[in-house]
């Protein structure tokens, strides 16, 4: 058994030398760890939010939103297209079989730039698009601020 | 902590000597032995404050399913309870429930309402209200889609999900960091 020995407790004096239950101890850590490994979560699963802009999706209001320009990012299986309502589109051509996410990166951090209180998007991808492309594509657009990030379908934004 | 090497037991009641040397073991190593406690209880600690920092006390609200290989994001938030719809390479499924073929979604561009979907979510909704009459319906639904699921599968789960009223998707992924990785908690739609 472990000890705590101060020396003291000579004469009249109480001793103050202590001892630590060891067994005891011992027994509560490992029932500790057992708790623990079975209660254990090993995958850290999160989730990416989005809005769907669908025609299924019912109307909540009754009066029509202020017309306002939408920015859209279209996910296509030849690459990234960033365009508006306004009319212009900023292609961003696939690098080789991969997705050019650092231009990506770029051309939304110039949007941001130049409308630093806008956090709404609209991706679009197209059919045929892998669900991991789009994700990645979401996973950038909510890390460069667009956080108010609205799946559509891209054939209906062409 | 130490362990004795019991006693003689056998045989020592036969009085020859090299019976009772042979018995004791005379002339040999000790065989008791003890336990380093303290670096014991070191590693105990350790492992206990290890085991402490990847607890969530919310638990395991989407279960990893081995035929989904989900994609990786940064820019996440925290899980909560709704329902989920898994879609892997085979199957669709709605709370461990088969509702549709992927090969069957797969065939078509059109936006095809997924009846059986529907029902499902629209029963969801249903026990949800009467079981929360006091919280308006927001709506939540998590998508957990392999990786190498096509959009337009993704877009016809959507649309039905919107007819019965789901239109707040999440989709699960494997938090890389971020901001909420891992379980969080939280009171969504759902069951």
């Amino acid at each position: 058994m472990a000890n705590i020995d101060t020396g003291g407790g000579h004469g009249s004096k109480k001793s103050v030398d202590q001892e630590i239950p060891l067994v005891p101890f011992i027994d509560l850590l490992l029932c500790c760890v057992m708790f623990l490994l079975v209660t254990a979560v090993w995958n850290q699963l999160a989730r990416l939010n989005a809005n769907q802009q669908q025609p299924g999706q019912p109307q909540a209001q009754d009066t029509p939103p202020p017309e306002t320009t939408k920015l859209i990012l279209q996910v296509q299986t030849s690459g990234y297209t960033l365009a508006s309502t306004e009319g212009d589109r900023i292609p961003i051509p696939k690098n080789g079989d991969a997705y050019d996410q650092e231009e990506l990166i770029n051309k939304l951090q110039e949007r941001r730039n130049l409308d630093q209180n806008r956090h709404d998007i609209i991706v679009a991808p197209e059919d045929g698009v892998r669900y991991e492309d789009i994700i990645h594509a979401m996973d950038i657009a909510v890390g460069e601020g667009f956080q108010n990030l609205t799946l559509s379908d891209g054939a209906s934004m062409l | 902590m130490p362990i004795h090497q019991p006693g003689k037991v056998l045989l020592h009641h036969i009085p020859l000597k090299f019976v009772n040397d042979r018995v004791a073991g005379g002339g040999r190593k000790s065989v008791d032995l003890s336990i380093p406690l303290v670096p014991f209880i070191d590693f105990l600690i350790v492992l206990v404050v290890f085991l402490l920092m990847s607890f969530s006390a919310s638990g395991e609200l989407v279960a990893q399913q081995p035929s989904i290989t989900m994609p990786d994001a940064a820019n996440t938030q925290a899980l909560e309870i709704a329902p989920i719809i898994a879609i892997d390479t085979r199957v669709v499924m709605l709370d461990g429930m088969r509702v549709a073929d992927y090969s069957t979604l797969a065939q078509t561009a059109n936006l095809d309402r997924i009846e059986q979907l529907v029902q499902n979510l629209e029963t969801l909704k249903r026990n949800w209200t009467m079981l929360h009459p006091a919280q308006p319906f927001d709506g939540s639904l998590i998508i957990q889609a392999d990786k190498e699921v096509d959009f337009r599968v993704i877009k016809k789960i959507m649309f039905s999900s919107a007819q019965a009223g789901y239109t707040n998707v999440s989709f699960a992924v494997n938090g890389t960091g971020g901001s909420g990785g891992g379980g969080g908690e939280g009171e969504g739609g759902g069951e």
